[in-house]
C-alpha cells in the first residue's frame, strides 16, 4: 500500500474537528440503526411467527340480544346451524373469543389443586367444532365430541369449570412439563378440574402482545355470553369466504329481531389490527432509522468534498510527484476509513450500551450481536461509498494545478 | 535527456486560441543548468508544466531519455514524474499537515520504495539542504527559505534525472533567494540537470544556459561561462 495509514492519520489529527464530528455522528447512527433494525427484526418474527389458525379463510360474527325476549340459547343453536349450512363453510362454533382480536378471557391454571400460581391461560369456550372452525391441528389426544359440550354457564357465575379440555403444546409443556398430559388433570383457581383430552400445536390466543401468547385452552362448553353478546368462529374452503360472509350478514340481520349482528368481519381484520401498532413501529423506526443513516452518509459526503475543495493545490502536488489518480482516490477512501472506523468503535460502545438500556427498561431481549457486526459493516461500507465520489472527483484534479499561483 | 521538437500548446475557449508554446524546440543534456526566461504570458510555466508531463501538448514530440511521452498513459506519466523528475514550485507546495519528514517522504511512498530506502533518502535528502535536524517540525514552523529547501529536498529525494524549478526564489527575500540558488548550483553540480523558470536575469545569469521565450516561442538563446564555484558550505536560513 503506496499510502500507509500513519501520515494520514498523523494530518487527520492536525484537522481532527470535522473528522471528530463526523465520527460521532458514525457513532450515533450505528447505535441507533443496530438496536432500530433488532427491534424491527423482532416486531418482524412477532408477526411471522406460526398462528396455527387458517386466518385467511375465517371470518368472525357477533351478535349482540338487546330484548326480554331474546333466548341466547336457541338464538345461538339456529344461528350456528345456518352458519353450517352456508356453502363453503367447513366449520362454525360458537366461541366466548376472537384470536388475534385482543379481546378474550383467560384464567390461571394448575397441574396441582391448592397451588397458587399467577400464570394466565388464555381460553376460548367453543363446541365440537370449535377446532375445525380455527383450523388449529389437533397433534396428540383427541377433540370434542356433541356430548362433551356443556351447557353455557350463567351470567357472572365463575363456580364452576368444565369437564374436559384441549391444551396448546405450550401451555401442556408449562403445566406438565414433558410429561404426557393426557388424560391428567388441570385445577382452576378454584381447585376445580377438567381432564386434558387432547393437545394442538401451533394456536395463538387473542393478545398477540402477551409473552405467552400460545399458552392457549379450549373448554367443551357453549360461551355464556358475557355482556349480552355471542361469538361465531366460521371456517370456509379457500376462495368462499367473502360470498358466505355476505350470505350471513344478511340473513343474520334479519332472522332474529331481538338482536343485532355488531358485526360480520375477516379474522384478517382483526390481525392486521392487533399487529398494526407492530408494523407502524417498524416502519417508524426503519423511516426514522433510513434518514439518520442518510444524513450521517450526507455529512461524509460534505466532509470529503469539503477536504477535497480545500485541498486542490495539495491533490494536484501529489498528483505532480507522481501520485496516480488511484492514489488519490486511495488516500481519501483511507482517510475517510479512519474517521468511519472511529466512528464505528465508538458506536458499538453506544450501541451496546442503548441496547442495555432498552432490555432492562423496556424488558428487550439483549442486543444480537450478529447485528452489531452487520450495523458495523453496513454503516462502514456506506461511509465508503459516501466518500467515493468525492474521492473520485479528487483523482480529476489535474496535476498542473501545482504549478498555479493564484 | 530532454528533446522537444516543435511542441505546441494551445488553450482553447469558444472564442480565441491562445498558443502558449508554438512550435517550441528545445534540447537539454545531462548535467546542464538552463535557466528559461521571459515577461509573463510568454509560455515559461507552460513550458514547464508540459516538460514536467503536467499538462499535454497538440502537436510536436517531446522524449525524455528517448522515450517519447505522447503514448504514454496517465499512470505512466505518474510513474515517470515520480521516478524521472523532480519538481520545485514557487510556493513550495509543501503538505501543511505532514511535517518536513512526511513531506519529503510523500513521492517516495508512491514509488513504493522500502521504509529503509526511503528513510536513507530522506536524511540524505534533508542533510543536503541543511534541515536534518527538523525533521519533526511542521512547514508552518520554518521560515520561506527552509520551506523552499525541504520542498527541494523532496525534489531531490527521488534521485531524479532533472530537476523543474518554477521561479523558486519568487516568495524569497534575497538573501534566501541567494541561498537557495546556491543549493540549486550544488545540486547540479552532483550531476542533475536543472530547467530554472524566472523572471529574475541575475538568476538567469547563473545558470549555463538562457532560454529567452516570447509569445510560445524562443526568441533568444545565451550561453554563459562556467560559474565559479560556490563559496564554501551553505548558508542555513
Amino acid at each position: 500500500m503506496s499510502l500507509s495509514v500513519r501520515p494520514i492519520l498523523s494530518a487527520l489529527m492536525r484537522n481532527r474537528t470535522g473528522a471528530v464530528l463526523v465520527a460521532m455522528q458514525v457513532a450515533i447512527a450505528l447505535a441507533v440503526l443496530v438496536n432500530a433494525l433488532y427491534i424491527v427484526v423482532q416486531r418482524i418474527e412477532k408477526m411471522q411467527r406460526p398462528l396455527g389458525i387458517d386466518v385467511d379463510n375465517i371470518f368472525v360474527v357477533q351478535a349482540s340480544g338487546f330484548t326480554d325476549r331474546y333466548d341466547q340459547t336457541s338464538s345461538m343453536r339456529e344461528d350456528i346451524d345456518y352458519l353450517r349450512s352456508l356453502p363453503g363453510v367447513v366449520a362454525a362454533s360458537p366461541s366466548n373469543g376472537i384470536p388475534l382480536s385482543g379481546s378474550g378471557s383467560a384464567t390461571t391454571l394448575t397441574a396441582h389443586p391448592g397451588v397458587h400460581s399467577t400464570d394466565g391461560f388464555n381460553y376460548y369456550e367453543v363446541d365440537e367444532q370449535g377446532l375445525d372452525a380455527l383450523g388449529v391441528r389437533l397433534v396428540a389426544g383427541r377433540n370434542f365430541r356433541h356430548g362433551d359440550i356443556e351447557p353455557s354457564r350463567a351470567k357472572n357465575d365463575a363456580s364452576s369449570f368444565v369437564s374436559n379440555v384441549i391444551l396448546s403444546r405450550a401451555t401442556a409443556l408449562r403445566l406438565f412439563g414433558q410429561d404426557d398430559p393426557l388424560g391428567k388433570a388441570v385445577y382452576d383457581d378454584l381447585g376445580q378440574s377438567a381432564t386434558v383430552v387432547g393437545i394442538v400445536d401451533p394456536v395463538i390466543g387473542a393478545w398477540v402482545g402477551d409473552r405467552h401468547p400460545d399458552w392457549v385452552m379450549f373448554m367443551s362448553r357453549l360461551p355464556s355470553g358475557r355482556y349480552g353478546a355471542v361469538r361465531y368462529l366460521v371456517r370456509t374452503r379457500p376462495g368462499a369466504r367473502d360470498a358466505a360472509m355476505q350470505q350471513a350478514e344478511s340473513h343474520l340481520s334479519r332472522s332474529n329481531p331481538d338482536r343485532v349482528i355488531t358485526f360480520v368481519r375477516t379474522l384478517n381484520y382483526f390481525r392486521d389490527l392487533s399487529y398494526l401498532g407492530d408494523r407502524s413501529m417498524g416502519i417508524y423506526l426503519l423511516t426514522v432509522t433510513l434518514l439518520m443513516v442518510a444524513v450521517t452518509c450526507l455529512g461524509i459526503f460534505a466532509l470529503a468534498t469539503f477536504n477535497v475543495t480545500t485541498r486542490t493545490r495539495q491533490i494536484g502536488t501529489r498528483r505532480a510527484v507522481g501520485a496516480r489518480r488511484a492514489d488519490i482516490v486511495q488516500y481519501f477512501l483511507v482517510e475517510n476509513g479512519l474517521i468511519t472506523t472511529a466512528g464505528v468503535v465508538g458506536g458499538c460502545a453506544l450501541a451496546l450500551a442503548t441496547g442495555y438500556w432498552l432490555s432492562i427498561q423496556y424488558e428487550l431481549p439483549r442486543l444480537n450481536l450478529y447485528f452489531l457486526v452487520g450495523g458495523v459493516l453496513l454503516l462502514w461500507g456506506i461511509g465508503q461509498l459516501a466518500a467515493l465520489q468525492p474521492a473520485r472527483r479528487a483523482a480529476t484534479v489535474p496535476p498542473s494545478v501545482a504549478t498555479r499561483n493564484v | 535527456m530532454l528533446k522537444m521538437q516543435d511542441v505546441s500548446k494551445v488553450y482553447r475557449t469558444d472564442l480565441i486560441e491562445t498558443y502558449a508554446l508554438r512550435e517550441f524546440s528545445l534540447e537539454v543534456s545531462a548535467g546542464e543548468f538552463v535557466a528559461i526566461t521571459g515577461p509573463s504570458g510568454s509560455g515559461k510555466t507552460t513550458f514547464l508544466n508540459v516538460a514536467g508531463l503536467l499538462e499535454n501538448f497538440e502537436t510536436g514530440s517531446y522524449r525524455i531519455d528517448g522515450t517519447d511521452v505522447r503514448g504514454l498513459s496517465d499512470d505512466q506519466r505518474s510513474r515517470l514524474r515520480n521516478e524521472r523528475i523532480g519538481f520545485i514550485f514557487q510556493s513550495f507546495n509543501l503538505i501543511p499537515d505532514l511535517n518536513i519528514y512526511d513531506n519529503v517522504d510523500v513521492p517516495l511512498r508512491y514509488r513504493r520504495l522500502s521504509t529503509r530506502e526511503r528513510h536513507e533518502r530522506i536524511g540524505s535528502a534533508l542533510d543536503l539542504v541543511g534541515l536534518s535536524s527538523r525533521m519533526k517540525h511542521m512547514p508552518s514552523q520554518l521560515s520561506g527559505g527552509q520551506q523552499q529547501r525541504v520542498a527541494i529536498a523532496r525534489a531531490i529525494a527521488g534521485d531524479p534525472a532533472f530537476l523543474l524549478a518554477d521561479e523558486p526564489t519568487g516568495n524569497l527575500d534575497s538573501l534566501m533567494a541567494r541561498q537557495v540558488m546556491e543549493l540549486l548550483e550544488q545540486i547540479n553540480e552532483l550531476g542533475t540537470t536543472i530547467l530554472l523558470v524566472t523572471h529574475d536575469p541575475e538568476l538567469a545569469r547563473r545558470a549555463q544556459r538562457n532560454v529567452h521565450l516570447v509569445d510560445g516561442q524562443i526568441s533568444d538563446f545565451r550561453t554563459y561561462e562556467p560559474r565559479a564555484a560556490p563559496d564554501a558550505g551553505l548558508a542555513h536560513a
